[in-house]
């Protein structure tokens, strides 16, 4: 249309109110007949990011129905209304084009994907579950009651709502399935046995919100820029407040652009950066006397009969054979003391241990641990943590680490300069530090230095573990983890727990909040077979499957390699870009009988079948591969509702916008419809093995045209009530005799009053930096864990400057900034009775209450599989000799023997050499953990289009590889490829008198989506941490060199070729 | 165009932001820009000092400008169905 004399912007200018041209003047008439679409909507529904475990609040704008803009919340305490390139795209990735819509299903040796509409899919799916349930079911192992089905398996999610994964755990659960595992065990499972055998609970201290009143901050372990970007405004306000950032890490990132410090180090080697910190401290008394005297155990005596690790590494209790420890030498003097996370019922398996516990050893629990407070008993675990981290000296920090003895005095000198009465320092941590094969004591280090420096429990301390999903904190807690129930319950054992008293007996500690785990138990076991549960059968705990050992994902995919293993279930989580190992992964689910994968699109793990790397070899045909394959489309978090647990502990609902489409189904909705067909099935069947499934409590009221449960019925159940359907305020309320009801007793108290706590949303502006009325966090609502110690034994802030909670002498009670972790009433003064049992066995000057000492732990007497005190050791693969011990690697760690799964010999072996360069691994903040939620969102892809390895000039010259060029990377367990980025970004490092190059890599790519690529994890290998069972992918080694990798059977060629060259044999690498 | 003046001036008789932009016949949202020089959708990034200068709403400022916001917090069939589950489940005779 020609414009008219009037378009022309002088004269609209001249004629319009807008003389000066100043603003209206500007606007044409297109954009003027414009409306934003946050104005034309309907109305706002409060939402949560999808994306990372920020958890960034969202305002979903809902018009006729449908969802047509997204953006952040700026009442949000924790978010401030930022949403990071991911939270960003969350419209596209939800409303957006890529996502299924129809059930796909692909029949055995079929070749290609076919339409089946949802029903039917339900129908075929709950037969296959009773069938395949029926013939994998045990009743016993090694003549023990066992009671389980090993023929299904679970995986996903820590993209799922709480309500999601409490009812795949409670129907699975009472179906005998055990291998229930999530995103959650190969991310920061050490987080959860670091963190909790140090302090009592295994989740993060504080809140990202807190890091504000640092004066000094370390990140370590974590890219914490990249990964949880909008949580990091909060260490840019501590910045502008004055506090130094330091970031430690091998590769140079956003992080580093923005930290005042940066400190390279060489991948796998912070627990001898940490130790030297450690001696450091102890060899100068630089630490917080008073509060290391009062809050932690170093004045407490060990038993005479514990070896520290000595120049072989390895400590008492060693059986070489078995490869495992008996840490009943590590006890203390005359006590006994039970872990307040981790293997805290031990192994079933250790011999030797049937006595211990407890429970069963009633003297030895009733005896007070022995105390010497002038720290000089040579047997006091100040005087061993002494001598333990003597030889972590300077000088072997360089050696060891390749960090420079001057930039290693500049952080020594920070971190006691930001400790103390008045400052406190913060360590933040990711999966940089967990996923080693010694990865919980990575944690441990740094909680006992936490402790050495008074840092715990205070503002602007504490250990913020940043976890990486959206509700992956959620997932540990509920949890979809084979090794524990709701609260972190251990799951129990075969071997040792034959009924509900045998159980709290090994299981419960005699002191402390855990001295109070029948309760719990009780009450959970009312919530899942209501009625059913009476005193005279144990509440059903018969009902509850019993583990013989690891059942980890990783064990699992051995379970599937061998045949044992029929059924599986992915709930939002892609194995095949992001577990460990992924051909073994696809091998395991190519001898599937039948596999259900449930995701927004046909994620890798749904397609290998057609098109994964096995096909392009030639090793195998599509035709060949019997396994039956159903992808249900999932709804996505704007099509229902239920809560995220984010990384600070924090419940937060999210509403539902718009109705999915088609078929789309939330997993609330698959998992209960399921269940119900199930029990159809089962219904009339006098068989023992089905009575816990038909018992189970199953009736939660649905609303819509798809019976879609409500979500927050299920949320009132985990949050619990009473006989008079009174809904509980927290887990102090709990009882054992079976008059109340709750399926998770740390979320206890989240539906307190019948109202939605997690639903609350009091602006920022109206309350304090804790945030405490703006959803709920666990537990009952505590913002900062263990915030006693913010005040000295007599209940006095350590300063006005921290000052957190303090005793109220005239009220006579707690009070402060937050929520006492503490009982409120409970005076400074009180001291506990000798035969004082639970929580009335903690003293009012002990604040780690869930510990049985009530004290922060320096030395884990119990709880860590590998050792009382974390100790450096190798990764699995290394180039660089052990220079601390003669053990290069972690005796204890767990190893998988398989000719798909073979390490890589170390220095001093036959094949050294033939692969010399550390790979690590990070995120994008543009990409999202295994790709599934960014790979086919096109402003994502867009943003971050290809797959690509950082390497040093130096490097580059070395082998010569091209800026944007292309490189292979091979492993003993495969090759990929990726395009070159040259950069200084990655430092090559001066160890032990030589160089060592690394290479940094993101780990985002799969060969679907719209940003495709090779998957980093086709090079790592399955080696574990044996507490956390989590894989080690942040140190590895591969070589490099120029071009793209080899097509069809070359590609393998090229691997066996390497191999060769390195002589591996199925023995290389299994020792320690 | 309304002035800051203008605004500020109704503020001091009492209106609030909803009211005043009514009587000056503009969006609320862009009375509190005028009032404020702060986007009442939260978007922008004051420091506290700034905050502190400016007659900004105590709590939050997004009603101004959003539809209205969706977010129950309690759910009556819920809390019958809890009534009903406690009453099966903890005061059926065997407990």
């Amino acid at each position: 249309m020609t414009p008219s004399p009037g378009d022309w912007p002088l004269l609209r200018q001249l004629r319009g109110e807008d003389r000066m041209g100043r603003g209206a003047a500007a606007r044409s008439r297109h954009t003027a007949g414009l409306t934003p679409r946050t104005a034309a909507a309907d109305r706002v529904v409060k939402s949560v990011c999808p994306y990372c475990a920020v958890g960034c609040a969202q305002n979903l704008y809902v018009k006729d129905d449908r969802v047509v803009q997204i953006e952040g919340d700026p009442d949000a305490p924790h978010s401030r209304g930022r949403l990071c390139p991911k939270g960003s795209a969350t419209l596209q990735l939800t409303t957006g084009e890529a996502r299924e819509r129809h059930v796909l299903y692909r029949p055995p040796h079929g070749a290609d994907w076919e339409r089946l509409d949802l029903q039917t899919a339900m129908d075929m799916v709950a037969d296959k579950f009773v069938a395949t349930r029926r013939e994998g079911w045990e009743w016993e192992r090694d003549g023990k009651r066992t009671r389980r089905c090993m023929s299904i398996a679970a995986l996903g999610g820590a993209t799922l709502d709480n309500e999601e994964n409490y009812l795949i755990k409670k129907f699975l659960t009472s179906a005998g399935v055990i291998q229930i595992e999530n995103q959650a065990r190969v991310c920061h499972s050490s987080t959860v046995v670091g963190l909790g055998t140090s302090f009592g609970r295994g989740a993060s201290s504080t809140l990202p919100g807190d890091l504000q009143n640092s004066d000094l901050i370390v990140l370590e372990g974590s890219n914490m820029a990249e990964a949880h970007p909008v949580a990091y405004q909060w260490v840019m306000e501590a910045k502008a407040r004055g506090a130094t950032v330091i970031h430690v890490d091998p590769h140079y990132s956003r992080t580093s652009a923005l930290a005042d410090m940066f400190v390279p180090l060489r991948a796998g080697t912070d627990i001898a950066f940490l130790g030297g910190i450690i001696n450091h401290v102890l060899q100068t008394d630089s630490d917080f006397r008073e509060y290391v005297l009062a809050y932690t155990n170093a004045p407490t005596i060990v038993r005479e009969e514990f070896e520290d690790a000595g120049p072989d590494g390895i400590f008492s209790g060693f059986d070489p054979e078995k490869g495992k420890y008996d840490p009943s030498s590590w006890q203390y003097d005359g006590a006994f003391v039970a872990a307040a996370a981790g293997q805290r019922d031990l192994e079933g398996n250790v011999e030797g241990l049937a006595d211990e516990g407890e429970g069963r050893d009633e003297a030895a629990a009733r005896e007070q641990p022995k105390l010497d407070m002038t720290l000089e008993h040579p047997r006091c675990v100040w005087q061993i943590l002494k001598r333990h981290y003597a030889t972590y000296t300077p000088e072997m920090v360089e050696r060891i680490c390749g960090v420079p003895q001057d930039v290693f005095a500049e952080v020594c000198r920070l971190f006691v300069e930001n400790s103390g009465r008045e400052r406190t320092t913060a360590f933040v941590h990711g999966v940089g530090w967990t996923q080693h094969t010694i990865g919980s004591q990575y944690i441990r280090a740094a909680s006992m230095l936490q402790l050495l420096l008074g840092n715990m429990g205070r503002p602007g301390g504490g250990v913020m573990a940043m976890r990486g999903h959206a509700s992956i904190q959620g997932s540990s807690d509920i949890p979809t983890l084979f090794d524990t129930l709701p609260g972190y319950i251990p799951m129990p054992n075969a071997h040792r727990h034959e009924d509900l008293d045998e159980f709290v007996a090994t299981t419960s500690a005699r002191r402390g909040f855990w001295g109070n785990l029948r309760d719990y138990t009780v009450s959970l076991l009312k919530a899942w077979w209501g009625p059913a549960a009476t005193s005279e059968n144990d509440y059903c705990f018969g009902y509850v499957p019993r583990l013989t050992g690891s059942h980890s994902t990783y064990d699992t995919v051995m379970e599937q390699i061998k045949g044992t293993v029929k059924g599986y279930f992915l709930f939002g989580e892609n194995p095949a870009v992001g577990s460990a190992n992924t051909r073994m992964q696809r091998l395991g689910m190519s001898k599937l009988d039948w596999l259900v994968v449930r995701d927004f699109s046909l994620i890798e793990s749904a397609t290998w079948w057609k098109d994964g790397p096995e096909i392009e070899t030639g090793e195998m045909r599509t035709e060949d591969i019997g396994t039956e394959v159903f992808f249900f489309p999932a709804a996505a978090h704007i099509e229902k509702e239920g809560t995220f647990t984010n990384t600070q502990r924090m419940l937060q609902w999210h509403h539902k916008g718009q109705d999915p489409c088609e078929e789309q189904r939330s997993d609330l909705w698959f998992m209960y419809h399921l269940g119900k067909r199930i029990r159809e099935r089962l219904a009339g069947s006098h068989d023992e093995m089905d009575r816990p499934v038909l018992e189970l409590t199953w009736d939660y009221p649905t609303e819509g045209e798809h019976e879609e449960p409500t979500a927050e019925a299920v949320l009132a159940e985990i949050s619990g009530w009473n006989a008079e359907g009174e809904f509980l305020g927290g887990y102090t309320e709990l009882k054992d005799d079976g008059s109340t009801s709750c399926g998770c007793w740390i979320y206890s108290g989240c539906y307190a009053e019948g109202v939605n706590q997690t639903a609350r949303r009091k602006p920022a502006r109206e309350q304090n930096w804790t945030g405490p009325e703006w959803a709920w966090a666990w537990p009952m609502n505590r913002r900062i864990l263990y915030n006693r110690a913010s005040a000295d034994p007599e209940g006095r802030p350590w300063s006005e400057r921290k000052a957190l909670v303090w005793w109220d002498e005239e009220q006579g009670k707690w009070t402060g900034h937050d929520t006492p972790d503490f009982e409120a009433d409970k005076p400074p003064s009180y001291r506990p009775s000798p035969d004082a049992a639970g929580p009335d066995a903690i003293s009012g000057a002990t604040p780690f209450i869930m510990q049985a000492d009530g004290r922060g732990w320096l030395y884990a007497p119990s709880g860590v599989a590998d050792g009382p005190m974390p100790t450096h050791y190798e990764p699995q693969d290394s180039p660089v000799r052990n220079r601390l011990h003669e053990h290069q690697r972690n005796p204890a760690r767990q190893t998988y023997a398989h000719e798909n799964n073979r390490y890589h010999p170390g220095p001093g072996e036959p094949g050294e050499g033939v692969y010399p360069f550390v790979v690590t691994t990070y995120r994008l903040t543009e990409h999202f953990t295994a790709g599934g939620m960014s790979r086919w969102t096109p402003y994502l892809s867009e943003l971050q289009p290809e797959f690509f390895c950082e390497v040093s000039p130096e490097l580059a010259a070395e082998r010569g590889l091209e800026h944007a060029g292309w490189a292979m990377l091979v492993s003993a367990r495969g090759v990929i490829e990726a395009r070159v980025m040259v950069t200084d970004r990655m430092t090559p490092l001066r160890v032990d008198g030589r160089t060592i190059h690394q290479i940094g890599m993101p780990y985002h790519w799969g060969a679907n989506g719209y940003s495709k690529g090779d998957s980093m994890n086709e090079l790592s290998s399955m080696a574990l941490d044996p507490s956390s069972h989590i894989q080690e992918v942040k140190a590895l080694t591969v070589d490099i060199r120029p071009g793209r990798r080899p097509r069809g059977p070359a590609r393998q060629e090229l691997v066996r070729e390497y191999r060769e060259r390195a002589g591996i044999t199925e023995m290389t690498g299994m020792a320690p | 165009m309304t002035t800051r003046a203008q605004v500020l001036e109704l503020l001091d008789q009492g209106h609030t932001y909803e009211t005043a932009a009514r009587e000056l016949r503009i969006p609320a949202g862009q009375a509190y820009m005028i009032a404020t020089g702060l986007p009442a959708d939260g978007s922008d990034a004051p420091s506290p000092e700034e905050l502190a200068e400016k007659p900004v709403l105590p709590g939050s400022s997004q009603q101004l400008v959003n539809p209205p916001p969706f977010n129950p917090t309690r759910k009556q069939h819920v809390i019958d169905w809890v009534r009903r589950r406690a009453e099966r489940d903890l005061r059926a005779p065997s407990r």
